[in-house]
């Protein structure tokens, strides 16, 4: 596949000249990245989202959507919001292959002209992620802002953030034990 | 549909199970929105004599111009009627998810009118508007009704309701929204509930339209990022007000009653909120668009979970004398369940344990609950009553001059030291203080002229850091200096008077007020949340406002323009306060507070306020604000400099304030005659209390 995010090994589909595209930065693409626990549901990533990418404020129209539940006062939230998946079903299944994968941003976006509004890509996908906007009719879903989400722009607990993908692992690793070396060398009373 | 608002205002009429809608551009141009259109309608709405309570009252919600943007802090809401408790503007503003929800179903403002025959909720989804029967939902808790609504209706409706409390007309009830937090003060729950309404459920998919979305998702972004970058931000958004409120205890700012001048000094240091923090909160959270997310989700094995932030600390522990944060947790709890305010609770309870700790009253009066300080079963068993309005309970739900006038007909005046019950109470034209000291003199200023006497809306916070940085937790004492400073230096900046800043002077407290007034005026307007604003230390200014109004209204809107209309908007609530019989004179804190220092703390023997200077200070506030100095009320100037025309008929003096005053047209110097005379609220209060 010309051009794959994924393989960039071959260099082939790569221009080197385009300093903006993942291919010259030497890193794989960058991933949204959800870390549930520092979620306040305060859901301005819905809509910083809407406005940037459907003009107007409008959270029902957003490509995130936090979920929140509540139970007994007791609260969780919870944004969810495409993982770009690379062997994404919405792709696969769309009988009018109107998604496609960006070779730049690796995610994978919609190509309106193309989209029947069938809302197979709604049915398959197993996160709810892509749906089929109740104005236009086609359908829609997160495309990372093309590599500059607005979303992460917003989020002022870290609970998106826009990370490569070839170190988006360690730095949940390195935030898991990140008490350690305070609790080992005797400093801090950490609760472990 | 105009850019920014969703152009209609419902109104509900329960006593006729109808509701139309007016358009929003009657009032926008010049009102902005939220409380600022609240105020004009309730204006509208409301005579002199309406019974807050009863069917002519009115409950106005509103949402501004921002709210449900992208633009911080976007989803207040601001909730104004007449008030049970001052008999004035009742007038309380709630965060959550609602605001944003009510714009996006493309209204502005739902005012309630009437009374419903049966307990009801209003379910507003977008255009299509229900008065659904809520018969099953009365009694339950605020936690309970929420989920029974969204049981009902579906996961993503945002409600606001009421408790248990404001069904039984507790007159502090509050209106609980979804997220945690309430419109608390002055009795807006009790009035929702005189009308019958359970909740209010929204959902809405029509969204807010922007004439420059660029432009505004810009403009939203820098006003983020000020946030971001504000000197407490970092603070307030990991571990929000605990340490800031531990400092308010150990200045001795916090503890506004006389019995705290007995408070062991140890037992200032128990008041650790920030480990029980540490031990319990799982997790932050907050209102709908909002970066700072003040408050703390708690959960405590065996008692259950809520939401605590700023003011809930201290109120039900420290000004209580209760040194056990889990019965403190359990209070705040039952308040948020029961749908009750805190602050006034703990008042009102800090009022008559010191009464109890007097001899004024005893197991006799209260129908036999121990109220000395400190005591959990005698402060479970009234908090219980009050919320059941039972026994003595009904009488304490009435208020603190209801209950003053309860144990002033039962208790002989000698042993009330010749004085009534209510000498002791610490309150504001019958509305319990917040727990900060009045003793402070641009406190004391603010609590008086306040729109709903209470002191957070033109508190100058400047001079809370003042007093709270030398005693702040975990700060180095260069740092304590260099901040001091530095808040001196901005106090004579805002005040453009030397020597601001100092806690011992007089000088500059009146146009600091002014000043905060005009600040918290805007947001409030704009429907987003002051905390934002250098109210508390943030650093969103009338440009960030004018930015995004502009970009979002595709009009010009000048900075200029929006601070008139703060201006504007405190007029048109004072002319509605004196016509409701607000004078000079009810701008007052409790007779006992003047020329008593600091009680205790880091102040203890200093700062008090002075009666002499007070009114002084209060000259200089009038004079700022455009009203007459002797009476208070707005003056016929004041109105036409900010096109109030049609309201200047309402001024004594142009044939207005009601009948009973022959005044010869144009008279304004007939207008004292009328100041002994007041007819409901404090005038009568002060008369009586005299005599006594």
């Amino acid at each position: 596949m010309v051009g794959d995010p994924f393989t960039r090994d071959d260099g082939n589909g790569m221009k080197l000249t385009d300093s903006a595209s993942a291919g010259t930065s030497g890193r794989a693409p960058s991933v949204l990245h959800v870390d549930a626990e520092k979620c306040t549901g305060c859901r301005n990533c819905e809509i910083a989202c809407s406005l940037a990418n459907r003009s107007e404020c409008n959270p029902v129209r957003a490509r995130v959507y936090v979920v929140r539940n509540q139970k007994d006062g007791h609260i969780s939230t919870v944004p969810v919001v495409c993982r770009q998946c690379r062997d994404a079903l919405c792709m696969k299944m769309c009988p009018a292959k109107a998604l496609r994968r960006d070779t730049t941003t690796a995610a994978v976006i919609v190509d309106a002209d193309r989209c029947l509004g069938c809302r197979t890509c709604v049915e398959v996908c197993p996160f709810g992620a892509p749906a089929v906007d109740y104005r236009t009719g086609k359908a829609d879903k997160c495309d990372l802002c093309n590599g500059d989400p607005t979303c992460v722009k917003f989020c002022s607990q870290g609970a998106l953030s826009f990370v490569s993908a070839e170190d988006e692992s360690f730095q949940r690793k390195r935030a898991m034990v990140s008490g350690y070396v305070e609790y080992l060398a005797g400093d801090a009373a950490v609760g472990i | 549909m105009s850019y920014l608002y969703g152009g209609k205002i419902l109104r509900v009429n329960l006593s006729r199970r109808e509701a139309r809608f007016v358009p929003t551009d009657r009032y926008a141009s010049k009102y902005i929105g939220g409380r600022g259109t609240n105020a004009r309608i309730l204006y509208e709405s409301v005579d002199v004599d309406t019974d807050p309570l009863g069917l002519e009252n009115v409950v106005c919600f509103g949402t501004g111009p921002l709210s449900g943007t992208t633009f911080p802090g976007c989803s207040r809401t601001d909730v104004m009627c007449k008030s049970p408790v001052t008999n004035l503007i009742g007038n309380a503003s709630v965060g959550g998810d609602w605001s944003a929800e009510l714009k996006y179903a493309g209204w502005d403002h739902v005012v309630l009118e009437g009374k419903a025959e049966h307990p009801v909720y209003v379910d507003i989804h977008n255009d299509a508007v229900q008065i659904r029967d809520a018969r099953a939902l009365w009694g339950l808790t605020t936690y309970e009704a929420h989920e029974a609504i969204r049981n009902e209706l579906g996961p993503d409706v945002k409600i606001i309701g009421i408790g248990p409390a404001g069904e039984r007309m507790v007159t502090f009830a509050t209106i609980h929204s979804n997220i945690g937090n309430s419109a608390s003060r002055t009795g807006v729950g009790a009035v929702m509930g005189s009308k019958n309404v359970k909740a209010i459920a929204v959902r809405g998919t029509q969204g807010v339209g922007i004439a420059d979305p660029k432009a505004f998702l810009e403009a939203s972004l820098r006003a983020h990022n000020t946030i971001r970058a504000s000197k407490y931000y970092e603070e307030f958004h990991t571990i929000g007000l605990t340490l800031y409120e531990k400092a308010c205890i150990l200045s001795g700012l916090e503890g506004g009653g006389d019995g705290h001048a007995n408070v062991p000094p140890s037992f200032d240091e128990r008041f650790d909120y920030y480990s029980m923090f540490e031990k319990h909160c799982y997790k932050r959270t907050g209102c709908t668009g909002c970066p700072v997310h003040c408050m703390e989700a708690y959960h405590v094995g065996g008692l259950g979970s809520t939401v605590m932030s700023c003011e809930l600390y201290p109120q039900l522990s420290y000004e209580i004398r209760n040194a056990d944060p889990y019965f403190h947790y359990w209070l705040v709890m039952t308040c948020q369940k029961m749908g009750i305010d805190s602050v006034s609770t703990a008042t009102i309870f800090q009022w008559l344990m010191e009464l109890w700790e007097l001899g004024i009253i005893d197991s006799t009066i209260t129908g036999g609950i121990n109220l000395e300080w400190g005591n959990k079963d005698g402060v479970k068993e009234l908090f219980l009553r009050i919320i059941g309005s039972d026994g003595i309970g009904a009488v304490v739900a009435k208020g603190m001059k209801e209950t003053a006038d309860y144990i002033d007909a039962r208790v002989p005046l000698d042993r009330r030291y010749d004085k009534s019950s209510y000498w002791w109470a610490m309150q504001v034209n019958n509305n319990p203080m917040y727990g900060v000291n009045p003793r402070m003199h641009g406190m004391a200023l603010a609590y008086a002229v306040g729109r709903r006497s209470d002191c957070i809306q033109d508190l100058d916070m400047v001079e809370v850091d003042i007093a709270n940085f030398p005693v702040y937790p975990e700060m180095s004492e260069d740092e304590k200096k260099r901040l001091t400073d530095e808040e001196k230096a901005l106090a004579e900046r805002v005040s453009g008077k030397i020597g601001a800043g100092d806690l011992d002077g007089y000088q500059g407290k009146a146009e600091m007020t002014h000043d905060q007034g005009i600040t918290t005026g805007l947001p409030d307007m704009m429907g987003t949340c002051k905390w934002h604003t250098k109210w508390l230390f943030m650093d969103i200014e009338p440009e960030n406002y004018a930015e995004a109004l502009s970009a979002g209204t595709g009009r010009e809107v000048g900075v200029q323009e929006l601070i008139t209309a703060s201006l504007r908007l405190r007029n048109v609530e004072r002319v509605l306060e004196c016509k409701m019989g607000r004078r000079r004179e009810n701008d007052t804190i409790p007779e006992k507070e003047f020329g008593r220092p600091v009680a205790r703390g880091f102040w203890k023997g200093k700062i008090g306020t002075d009666r002499k200077e007070f009114e002084r200070m209060k000259d200089e506030y009038y004079a700022l604000r455009g009203w007459d100095a002797k009476t208070g009320i707005p003056t016929v100037e004041t109105l036409l400099q900010y096109g109030l025309d049609d309201m200047v008929e309402d001024l004594p003096g142009r044939g207005g304030f009601g009948e009973r005053r022959p005044v010869s047209e144009g008279d304004d110097a007939k207008l004292p005659d009328l100041d002994g005379k007041k007819e409901r609220d404090g005038g009568s209060r002060e008369t009586k209390t005299a005599t006594r």
